[in-house]
């Protein structure tokens, strides 16, 4: 009955985003192959798919990281989602009421303006300290820092919603609390949206940073381990996991939030 | 169309029963230049049915007069008393037209009509058939799931009305509604309108710089003077409907109110 209010892909839409992947494969290929970069600083790109091939699914004579992936990335992909599902919970309502009430706005400026200069790296001497080694660092890090993008959005999606808007549920009898879900939220939702993923994709960066330190599994431990051992083709196995993984979660969350949110489906 | 129409139970009118008084309502805003007042000192009153039209140049405190009447702002003195109790704030027994189209974006043309009604205690059968009904009075009844940047200026007003025709409003404020639509998409608006008002006898309070539109459509005129805004002229317009704009009476009375405007 409606027709579709996007615009629709031509049929070779879908290789548009795989241009860029495919190109620089190619190149890598090609500088592996001719010999320009050496096998001990770029290795192969058939030998870090054989050396991805075992870490994954590992071989029968077993091997250092021989079908280790399943246990990094379940670490891994816990910590993340226990520091960024913090971010969220304390970020979001923050940020909607910052964008809404002066004196929220005025009583947040100052702490989240000074500690956003931080990086966020300055604080792993301390967390190591107060929490030591592992899960709560981690954790920790990658909340700090998925909580600013994440109210900083928040703060500017609820703050530019039409007033007339709020102004239409008023009059049509909406009290605060049901305004605030169906009218204020559903209005900054591009904002929030654009905050939830850039939190989530700074969280992978953290997640690696806290991984860093010591842990004995993890995709950011496997990294720092390989280093260790002079595995470079264990570290770009290591990269290229979590950029997949990390471009996956980006299109869950997505795909999540269109599922869940007219607002989400219909405007974004 | 028609059958539609009829299925909308009437309000019963009692003849010249009072529906809203402005009694000595003055308003001001503080800007960087010092105290601006806005409203000075206006009193009037609108029976139930009547539609009258507020006629002003931009920047007489029309709309300002109009955000108090649906409880946006609060007046600096006097009141606004809506069947005799003061208007406190915004609610649905005075619900605005606004001038840019104030639509839901993310809800469909049929979820934007009925969102008024959700917390409602009426089984979502009669919500259904609600939706259908004022879908129907205001001809969008093809249009029930499209979103509203899919649909034109005029058709985005006409989702404006149904929303707030299906709260049975006392007072319907209006706000400059068609001001941004083109000549055409206007005059249907203003047709519609009017079935919409002799079908459903609400009371309406037009705000327009339009003379035309205000001849086209009042019962009474107020016109406003502007800084500060108060009351200069009330005009009767006794022509009957639907008016003719190259009949002379019109013409008279256009004539009158636009150079009252230039003053």
């Amino acid at each position: 009955m409606r027709p579709e209010g996007r615009r629709t892909e031509s049929s070779t839409g879908w290789f548009l985003p795989w241009a860029i992947p495919c190109l620089f494969i190619s190149l890598w290929w090609a500088v592996t192959a001719t010999g320009v970069m050496p096998a001990y600083l770029l290795p192969h790109p058939i030998d870090i798919a054989e050396t991805g091939y075992v870490y994954i699914f590992g071989k029968p004579e077993g091997g250092l990281y021989g079908g280790r992936f399943v246990s990094d990335a379940g670490a891994s992909l816990l910590r993340v989602g226990c520091g960024f599902s913090l971010a969220v919970a304390v970020g979001l309502p923050l940020g909607v009421l910052s964008g809404r009430l002066w004196f929220m706005r005025k009583l947040m400026s100052t702490s989240v303006n000074a500690l956003r200069a931080v990086p966020g790296i300055t604080w792993l001497p301390l967390a190591l300290v107060w929490f030591g080694i592992g899960m709560k660092t981690t954790i920790f890090l990658v909340a700090l820092a998925a909580f600013f993008p994440v109210y900083l959005n928040a703060a500017a999606g609820a703050g530019q919603v039409n007033p007339r808007l709020l102004q239409a549920g008023a009059m049509m009898g909406v009290r605060r609390l049901r305004g605030t879900f169906a009218i204020l939220l559903p209005g900054a939702m591009s904002h929030l949206m654009a905050g939830l993923r850039l939190g989530l994709g700074i969280s992978w960066a953290y997640l690696v940073l806290g991984e860093l330190t010591g842990v004995h599994n993890g995709l950011g431990a496997v990294i720092m381990d390989a280093r260790m051992l002079g595995r470079i083709d264990m570290i770009v196995v290591g990269i290229i996991v979590i950029a997949v993984i990390g471009r996956t979660s980006d299109h869950l969350l997505q795909a999540g939030m269109r599922c869940c949110f007219k607002s989400a489906r219909r405007m974004i | 169309m028609n059958s539609h129409l009829k299925a909308v139970p009437r309000k019963q009118p009692h003849p010249k029963e009072r529906v809203l008084r402005i009694d000595r309502l003055s308003k001001g805003f503080h800007t960087a230049a010092g105290y601006l007042p806005v409203l000075d000192g206006m009193s009037f009153q609108v029976e139930q049915g009547e539609l009258i039209a507020i006629l002003g140049r931009s920047g007489c405190g029309k709309s300002t007069l109009l955000k108090i009447v649906a409880g946006f702002i609060s007046p600096g003195s006097g009141k606004v008393l809506l069947n005799e109790r003061p208007v406190l704030g915004p609610g649905p027994d005075r619900c605005v037209i606004f001038q840019e189209d104030a639509l839901f974006p993310w809800l469909t043309v049929g979820e934007n009509i009925t969102f008024g009604l959700k917390g409602k205690k009426i089984s979502k059968k009669q919500k259904t058939a609600e939706m259908h009904r004022f879908l129907n009075l205001v001809g969008l009844s093809e249009f029930r799931d499209y979103l509203p940047r899919e649909l034109s200026g005029g058709m985005k007003q006409r989702v404006a009305l149904a929303r707030v025709l299906i709260l049975r409003p006392e007072v319907l404020l209006m706000d400059e509604p068609f001001g941004s639509l083109d000549a055409q998409s206007r005059e249907e608006m203003q047709n519609l309108l009017l079935s919409l008002w002799k079908e459903l006898s609400h009371t309406i309070l037009f705000v327009t710089h339009d003379v035309n539109e205000a001849v086209v459509l009042a019962d009474r005129i107020l016109l406003m003077d502007k800084n500060p805004g108060r009351i200069r002229e009330e005009v009767w317009v006794d022509l009957p409907r639907p008016r003719k704009r190259e009949n002379s009476a019109f013409l008279n009375i256009s004539k009158r109110l636009s150079r009252g405007l230039r003053i």
